[in-house]
């Protein structure tokens, strides 16, 4: 329901004013809030304050002047006070940055060093390096050089209207010109030449040459840049500095306008021309040259190892030969030098008879004229050297077996008699033997040898053939004894001849030959007279019966001899006993009637008796006999029997008595007592029965 | 560090490049004078405890045979004007050049140095003059290239010109 009551003026006054600046008022109430409340006004700020520093940074210099003291003073003191958080911050910043100085820096040695490698192995390398030496520059100078297409070497940014160097930047700071003074000439060369040709004041110098080197200047509104190149440029490289210093202008230009003198701020634009300090070397093969410098060191490195393994050869081939040369028989190195460059050197003590060193040294694989021998003779008494002395003296014949251990020498197998004799006779005197044993060896003979020997000792007579056979000596023909006789005891001792074979041999015997050498066996007595015929020895003469015993059967034994004819010989001493047999045997000793006395006859008898019995033992002893005396008793008849018995015993005995008593042996005689002779029909005292007789017989 | 370009003016023998080389390290030959008409030197110098880097350009002397390229003054945030005592003839072309030079570059920091106060008895510059070119704001020094007098005191004041000007 709307009210009746009237409105008074004053309230529709203060309403309408109230309708017009209600929004205004509440606008300022928000406003006054908004910059009342810091955390708003913060926010706000926050919001906007990028884009206005960006847009301030812009327009001048004026916030970072303004900043600046605030900024550092907060960066100094935070580091004072808390440098681990700039340490935290700038760590993988630095670690990178270092990282990245350090790869750029092996990047670049690498290329300078694949450059110097690249070269340093060609012909033009050579040529450069000589270039170097010539010229005092260094290799690597001269390569980068030689190589080089181009390359910038400065850069400078200058300020138009003042000439002054805002910028320099150069590949080798090392190397780096006074940039002020050099921005001062050349714009003042700049400014020369516009004078001096009256060109137009926008013109400029662009670029100029000087030896290898050149400058190129991109212009700018307020500032240039001049590029340092060596080399050949190409043509982009102007696009590339052209649009460098219209990047500059457009990041600085402000700046480069109302430049007053302080370069400092231009310092940021270096990341912006660092990229115009380019070069460019050679063209490579990219895909082996990259990988060249490790080639090269691969080269390098397969070229030392090739050597040291050439190095460590030569070195053991070097070795081997002196051990070897050390080992041979008759060989004593005293010393061995190695040479890598000059001649090696091995001095050593060699025996003459040796094999050549320098034969050693190509059997080692060494060039001998790489070598100097230098040795003295001595002679080697190494049982090897010693054993191949004896063997070039002597020769050693097939299947004879040497064994040399310290001086001993055995010899084995089969061996010719003649290289044997030879070797027993001197082989001692070889130096280094000191004896020599052949137990083992089998002997050969050669038939020929054997035969020579044997004609050179028996000198066979004309008729007589000789040859050998399986080493039996074969003689034929007819032979003469007395070449025979020695042939047949000392053949058979010649080397080679094990015996003689004389089955086709007829010996030939001279009879005054013969009978000599019976003569001369058998001591021919005076009394015996000897002759030859048809080969019977024919004795006449007398002889004693000993020499005939040993002729008998001697001389049968003597070549030429068969057979003795002796029938017309004499045995002396068998005729002696004979004899003397026969007397003994003669003689009667008579005693007195009854009795055992001796008569007057018997005296006679008996005294005689004695001698013959010692003549008769002589010549018995001759003959080899052993004989006894029977000494025979009688009596006469008368009496009786027992008692002659008896009485002619003692009548025996008595004579035994007697003859014992004349020196003789009793076992000589055996006496035996033999009674009376039969009776006859009137016993008679006959004195020829009172007797003792005597019988040699046989020793039972 | 603040770069000024900085020339030395004058008429041939007055002692110019004398001067600059009592007060630098030369690294181009003279014959750039000649040749080119200019030669660039550098000199850090102290002013008021700030270091500031003159950049000289040492032009040819201005005469009857060569006559200044005035290109060469492009950029000058000063030059030091430099007549011989012993020849006031040196001064007055001195004085007709620094005007020349003023019609360039506009105004421009400049002290004038009145070379070879060695030579002192030859002088025939007077203080009267000396005073009178004072009077015109001129900042005049007397300078020994030969002796080194004033040389270093010279580029100081031109230092602290060229600075209260910016």
């Amino acid at each position: 329901m709307r009210s009746a009551q009237p409105r008074k003026p004053v309230d529709d006054l203060a309403e309408l004013r109230r309708l017009i600046n209600q929004p205004e008022r509440d606008k300022l109430r928000d406003l006054r809030d908004r910059l009342d409340d810091k955390e708003q006004r913060a926010h706000e700020v926050a919001a906007i304050l990028p884009e206005a520093v960006t847009l301030s940074g812009d327009r001048s210099e004026e916030l970072t002047r303004a900043l600046r003291p605030a900024v550092e003073g907060s960066v100094r003191e935070s580091i004072e006070k808390r440098p681990e958080v700039f340490i935290d911050a700038l760590h993988p910043i630095i670690g990178s940055v270092v990282r990245r100085s350090i790869a750029e820096s092996l990047r670049t040695l690498l290329q300078s060093l694949n450059q110097s490698l690249e070269q340093s192995f060609s012909w033009q390398g050579l040529k450069w390096r000589f270039e170097a030496l010539r010229t005092g520059r260094s290799f690597a100078e001269v390569v980068m050089l030689r190589s080089l297409v181009y390359r910038v070497e400065q850069i400078f940014l200058i300020h138009r209207e003042t000439s002054l160097s805002l910028l320099h930047l150069s590949a080798d700071p090392a190397a780096a010109q006074d940039s002020d003074m050099v921005a001062g000439m050349l714009s003042a060369i700049q400014d020369f030449s516009r004078d001096s040709f009256k060109t137009g004041k926008d013109e400029a110098l662009e670029e100029f040459r000087i030896g290898e080197l050149q400058v190129w200047i991109a212009p700018g509104t307020h500032a240039y840049l001049a590029a340092a190149i060596r080399g050949n440029p190409p043509r982009e490289l102007r696009a590339a500095l052209e649009d460098a210093i219209e990047r500059v202008h457009v990041l600085r230009g402000s700046a480069l306008a109302k430049f007053n003198g302080d370069a400092a701020q231009f310092e940021s634009l270096r990341p912006e021309l660092e990229p115009c300090l380019r070069g460019q070397y050679q063209a490579k093969k990219t895909s082996a040259g990259t990988n060249r410098a490790w080639l090269a060191l691969a080269l390098g490195a397969g070229l030392v190892v090739a050597a040291l393994i050439v190095g460590i050869q030569s070195e053991m081939r070097w070795q081997d030969f002196v051990r070897q040369l050390n080992a041979a028989p008759g060989i004593a190195v005293t010393q061995a030098e190695k040479g890598w460059i000059s001649k090696s050197r091995v001095a050593f003590l060699r025996d003459p008879e040796v094999a050549d060193p320098a034969a050693l040294a190509r059997a080692a694989g060494i060039n001998p004229s790489r070598i100097r021998f230098e040795w003295k003779d001595y002679l080697a008494l190494d049982d090897a050297s010693v054993l191949r002395r004896f063997e070039k003296r002597f020769g050693k014949p097939a299947g004879t077996k040497l064994d040399l251990t310290n001086g001993a020498l055995e010899i084995r197998g089969a061996v010719p008699y003649e290289w044997l004799a030879r070797v027993q006779q001197d082989g001692i005197q070889s130096p280094g033997i000191t004896s020599i044993t052949d137990k083992d060896v089998k002997v050969t003979y050669d038939p020929d040898l054997a035969l020579g020997r044997f004609r050179r000792a028996f000198s066979p007579p004309a008729g007589v053939i000789a040859k050998m056979e399986n080493g039996t000596l074969l003689v034929a023909g007819t032979a003469p004894y007395e070449w025979l006789a020695p042939v047949r005891e000392n053949a058979a001792k010649l080397p080679g001849i094990s015996r003689i074979s004389e089955e086709h041999l007829q010996v030939a015997y001279d009879p005054k030959l013969v009978l000599q050498r019976f003569s001369d066996r058998f001591s021919l007595p005076d009394t015996v007279n000897a002759t030859m015929k048809d080969g019977i020895l024919v004795l006449s003469g007398e002889a004693a019966h000993a020499w005939l015993m040993r002729v008998r059967p001697g001389a049968p034994t003597v070549p030429g001899i068969k057979t003795i004819d002796e029938r017309n010989l004499t045995d002396l001493d068998l005729r002696a006993f004979q004899q003397s047999k026969s007397v003994i045997e003669s003689a009667f000793v008579y005693f007195l009637v009854n009795k055992d006395n001796f008569a007057t006859e018997g005296f006679a008898a008996l005294s005689r008796l004695p001698d013959e019995i010692r003549r008769c033992l002589t010549a018995a002893t001759r003959l080899g006999l052993e004989i006894q005396i029977e000494v025979r008793g009688s009596a006469d008849a008368v009496g009786s029997g027992k008692r002659n018995a008896e009485l002619s015993q003692r009548r025996a005995e008595a004579v035994r008595d007697f003859l014992v008593n004349c020196g003789f042996e009793p076992s000589l005689f055996k006496t035996m007592g033999l009674g009376a002779p039969p009776a006859a029909d009137q016993p008679a005292p006959e004195q020829a029965d009172r007797r003792t007789a005597f019988k040699v017989v046989p020793k039972s | 560090m603040i770069q000024n370009k900085v020339c030395l003016l004058g008429t041939s023998g007055v002692g110019k490049t004398s001067l600059v080389a009592q007060f630098v390290h030369s690294m181009f030959s003279d014959k750039y004078l000649t040749t080119v008409g200019v030669k660039i030197d550098k000199k850090i110098v102290q002013v008021d405890g700030t270091e500031v880097m003159f950049v000289i350009w040492d032009l040819a002397g201005d005469d009857d045979f060569q006559r200044l390229q005035t290109s060469y003054l492009r950029g000058t945030s000063g030059y030091l004007l430099v007549a011989d005592g012993t020849r006031r003839v040196t001064l007055d072309q001195a004085l007709e050049l620094q005007k020349r030079v003023a019609e360039t570059l506009g105004a421009t920091p400049f002290v004038l140095a009145l070379n070879k106060a060695d030579l002192a008895p030859q002088w025939e510059v007077d203080e009267a003059q000396i005073s009178a070119l004072a009077a015109q704001d001129f900042t005049v020094i007397k300078t020994s290239a030969k002796e080194g007098a004033g040389v270093e005191e010279a580029f100081a004041h031109l230092a602290r010109r060229m600075t209260a000007s910016a």
